[in-house]
């Protein structure tokens, strides 16, 4: 092995070699053919791309894309010393090959890295209260953020953190996002056209021809936040009758959404209501599986949730969580997220993978996400309708 | 000590009173403050319910939503516990007195499904059996249409076929204790074999096939994985989903916690009624020789096991070979590959737990064997109430209890295994309180008027007789910590990755190829364990 800190002087000397370069026009609805998105940014590129590659993902989904702009690692203060971490979810251990490559950057950086469910997560740490040995919580639904918020057990985070994000990912600074995932309906590219399906969520059961061909995932934490944000946005009595009406036209169940994304590119079902990624996710698999994505617009079916992160308050290391906190928004941290676990990224000029629409083309409700975690009339609501 | 000379004659004699000074005060101590501690994380729900508002509490715990997930609970355990009594009581009559083919390898096979995870084993059946299952698919083009497996049926159907070895266990362990001439002698008044079994061996076994029943009952309120997956609203699920809603719903999983936990009691309590007189020490060990010929029908009666083979062994491990061979890119995911050492955490940590609940069962199971007290039986009784304790409950208590009140051991190694013992010492203390019961009085007396001391005829004759029972005792926690989610989840050292913490990662991501690597290592691992328990008896010898 070579001399680790030759090492760091030499990947960050990429990185800065790569310099701005150009921004990717984003590309609107182009399918998930993974054509368009970044592909002129890739010819503006210059010079060596090792230090995005390091981060990029590979398959067809992250293929030909360049350099994209945003604060870059070298430009962000050192990361040296040692956090701990408290992770909810995790993608598969995906996140914790994100903390690994920074770990390879900065030699005198070390991440303790506690990995749970989401809400076991947070309901350790406010079990914890002001002993935590937690610095940040990193979490993969912005519920289990907010909760903790609400137990006043966040630091504030400064400007120089948040205000990359757009504010929507970071209501009241307790906490930012860092990923977005969208809801969306992925569809059966044999059985319906995109303008098959219907705009809004909220006419989903009128439609004869979805009746009894349609799958969802009631157990799942993002359908429930779903739910939650459709109670929050049109009422409990109206969500109450989408809920009946759809079970009413027959819905079939699936215990997860990667469940129901695969179903739905088997053609077991024509469509159905999932987070964005699991889609991608069997297409990189599976790249002729005829299935395709569509977002409603301005409903709850539009709901973008976000994984995102929290400084915690009692911690000792408030300034070097923050700069933990800081790389996640990098443009190299950005392009992880975005071509590894096909999330939305949170800054600006990182597009999304595949084509997949950019946030201000997804029109999401106008909706405060700390709102999420207020689960509870959501559950009993669909315990009312017989779906849990 | 020549105070308790009396009593110690007494019992050495068979006239033991209700006194119970055969025990020292030491033991009696010893196994007060082991109950102590593995009931002290029931102080964090009580703790937690003092938050509520008593009316609100009140209203909860009366709801509809409340009555109905009580009703439920306590159908799912009814059937169960009586579907297991009458799987694992058939099995284990066929494999100890009969001359069925292959008995040896039968008695390891349905053995066996103790160790697939019940979140698994449930997963496997929703991916063969549900809607659009494989089963369906392999069968709907001859237009056979495949039963739902959710709800109560599946639920019960999965958790039986997966905890019924525990009555299987207990009332085989029962019946190769049990003296065969005394069946003999009954045949020889010519009773007919059931007639014989009637009378003469289910009074003997009724102790081993309710200690059975009752660890059975005791998981199948605590079992969070299985109801969640096929779907059945019970108790754990519902403090599950409230756990997740934060704010009032950890309150209400803290009361639903309380309720669960006096439902619990109830059952110890109705135990307790017909666990049985089991105050016989029948010290002779039983001859493994079959004595009942099943003529022509042994190959018929070999179809049991056989069945019972096919649906909780070849399918589960069908399933996930399955997936092992079907993971392209989008299965296999990213993150950390699966490493051997993650099966060497596994092993050492429920190796640990297993060492240290044997340790601390003992003086509770000594005590409760050897005295007839109402406090050596609550001492006994009180170890079992962890182990209906939600894992997820548990943790949260510990997190609590830990940061505050031992932050040295926080997140370690110590606080973990702690956690195991609080979950797992009943079914250590189940066998090997039967072990002590199973000791011989007259030679523990023989060995006092021999001048030996208290101590000493412990440590040379009572410690070699219940080995056996501490064994198997150990062997039941070491698989049962194995496949241990919800605690390791909440309370494992950071960076210290075990099979199912593994599992659990790449599964909660989709990633089904990921975990059928680790999912075969955890069975056949755990399966390993189950060597000790089968030895028992000395059927092998």
């Amino acid at each position: 092995m070579t001399d680790p800190t030759g090492d760091r002087r030499r990947f960050l000397a990429a990185v800065g070699a790569a310099g701005a370069a150009g921004l990717a026009g984003c590309s609107g609805f182009g399918g998930l053919d993974g054509s368009d998105a970044g592909t002129d940014a890739a010819a503006n590129a210059s010079g060596s791309t090792a230090g995005f590659t390091e981060f990029r993902g590979s398959g067809p989904l992250a293929e030909g894309r360049g350099e994209f702009g945003g604060t870059r690692i070298a430009d962000l203060p050192d990361l040296s010393g040692e956090l701990t971490v408290y992770l909810g979810g995790g993608e598969g251990g995906l996140y914790r090959d994100l903390v690994s490559i920074l770990q390879e950057i900065y030699p005198d950086f070390r991440v303790n890295l506690r990995e749970s469910g989401t809400a076991d997560a947070a309901n350790t740490i406010i079990g914890e209260g002001e002993a935590t040995p937690a610095d940040v919580f990193w979490s993969v639904d912005a519920g289990s953020l907010a909760a903790v918020a609400n137990e006043g057990l966040t630091a504030t985070l400064p400007a120089a953190v948040v205000d990359p994000v757009p504010q929507t990912f970071h209501p009241d600074d307790e906490w930012v996002g860092v990923a977005g995932r969208a809801r969306s309906i992925p569809y059966n590219t044999d059985a319906l056209s995109a303008e098959g399906v219907p705009e809004s969520v909220m006419t989903i059961p009128d439609r004869p021809d979805l009746a009894g061909s349609m799958g969802w995932a009631p157990t799942y934490g993002a359908f429930q936040a779903f739910v939650t944000a459709m109670r929050i946005l049109e009422g409990e009595g109206t969500t109450r009758e989408w809920l009946s009406a759809m079970v009413e036209a027959g819905v079939t169940e699936y215990s997860n959404e990667f469940l129901v994304s695969n179903a739905v590119a088997d053609g077991e079902i024509d469509a159905g209501f999932a987070n964005h990624y699991y889609a991608l996710r069997v297409q990189a698999s599976r790249p002729d599986a005829p299935v395709d994505l569509a977002f409603t617009s301005g409903d709850a079916g539009g709901l973008i949730n976000a994984a995102g992160a929290a400084v915690l308050a009692p911690t000792d290391a408030q300034q070097l969580a923050n700069t933990f906190v800081r790389h996640l928004l990098s443009a190299e941290a950005q392009e992880f997220f975005a071509t590894r676990t096909y999330a939305y990224p949170m800054v600006e000029g990182i597009p999304p993978v595949g084509g997949l629409p950019s946030i201000d083309e997804l029109n999401p409700p106008d909706i405060d996400l700390g709102r999420l975690s207020n689960l509870q009339p959501t559950l009993e609501l669909m315990r009312e309708v017989g779906v849990l | 000590m020549s105070a308790e000379e009396p009593g110690r004659v007494r019992a050495a004699v068979g006239l033991g009173g209700d006194d119970g000074d055969e025990v020292g005060p030491g033991v009696a101590a010893l196994a007060g403050a082991v109950a102590a501690a593995v009931l002290s994380p029931l102080a964090w729900l009580l703790l937690r319910a003092t938050e509520i508002d008593p009316a609100a509490a009140l209203s909860l715990v009366t709801s509809p939503t409340a009555t109905e997930v009580l009703a439920n609970s306590l159908l799912l355990v009814g059937v169960v516990t009586s579907a297991s009594v009458l799987l694992g009581v058939p099995l284990a009559v066929l494999t100890v007195q009969t001359d069925l083919p292959f008995r040896r390898l039968w008695t390891v096979l349905v053995a066996l499904p103790l160790v697939v995870p019940s979140y698994i084993g449930a997963f496997a059946y929703v991916s063969a059996f549900g809607p659009n299952g494989e089963l369906a698919d392999l069968l709907g083009p001859f237009g056979v249409s495949v039963p739902t497996v959710y709800g109560l049926p599946g639920t019960a159907l999965v958790l039986t076929l997966f905890v019924y070895p525990y009555v299987f266990l207990t009332t085989r362990a029962s019946l190769l204790s049990f003296d065969d001439s005394q069946l003999e002698a009954a045949r020889t008044l010519n009773d007919g074999y059931l007639a014989a079994f009637r009378r003469v061996i289910l009074p003997q076994i009724t102790s081993g096939v309710t200690a059975g029943a009752l660890l059975v009952a005791l998981y199948v309120l605590s079992d969070f994985g299985t109801p969640a997956i096929m779907r059945f609203d019970v108790f754990t699920r519902v403090i599950y989903v409230e756990l997740n809603s934060f704010g009032v719903g950890r309150a209400n999983a803290t009361l639903l916690s309380l309720e669960l936990l006096a439902v619990t009691a109830v059952v110890l309590a109705l135990e307790s009624r017909v666990g049985g007189d089991e105050t016989a020490g029948y010290g002779t060990p039983a001859s493994a020789t079959p004595v009942v010929s099943l003529g022509r029908y042994r190959w018929v009666a070999a179809a049991l096991p056989a069945l019972v083979t096919l649906f909780t062994l070849a399918l589960p491990v069908g399933v996930l070979a399955m997936w092992l061979v079907r993971s392209g890119p989008g299965y296999a995911g990213g993150g950390l590959a699966f490493r051997p050492a993650f099966a060497a955490n596994s092993v050492y940590v429920a190796a640990v737990a297993a060492g240290a609940t044997v340790v601390l069962a003992l003086p509770v199971a000594y005590y409760a064997g050897r005295s007839d007290s109402w406090f050596a039986r609550a001492t006994e009784r009180a170890t079992y109430l962890g182990y209906a304790m939600p894992g997820v409950v548990l943790g949260l208590a510990l997190v609590f209890f830990g940061i505050r009140y031992a932050p040295a051991l926080y997140q370690t190694l110590p606080l973990l295994v702690f956690a195991y013992v609080v979950r797992f010492l009943p079914q250590a203390v189940g066998s090997t309180r039967s072990s002590v019961l199973g000791v011989d009085r007259q030679l523990l007396g023989a060995a006092r008027v021999l001048g030996a001391s208290r101590r000493r005829t412990f440590r040379r004759v009572t410690l070699p007789l219940v080995a056996p029972g501490l064994l198997a005792g150990a062997a039941l926690v070491f698989l049962t910590t194995m496949k241990e989610l919800d605690t390791t989840l909440i309370l494992h050292p950071t960076g210290f990755t075990t099979l199912v913490t593994y599992i659990w990662r790449v599964q909660e991501a989709g990633y089904y190829g990921r975990a059928a690597l680790p999912a075969l290592v955890l069975v056949v691992v755990s399966g390993l364990s189950m060597i000790p328990l089968l030895r028992q008896g000395g059927d092998d010898a």
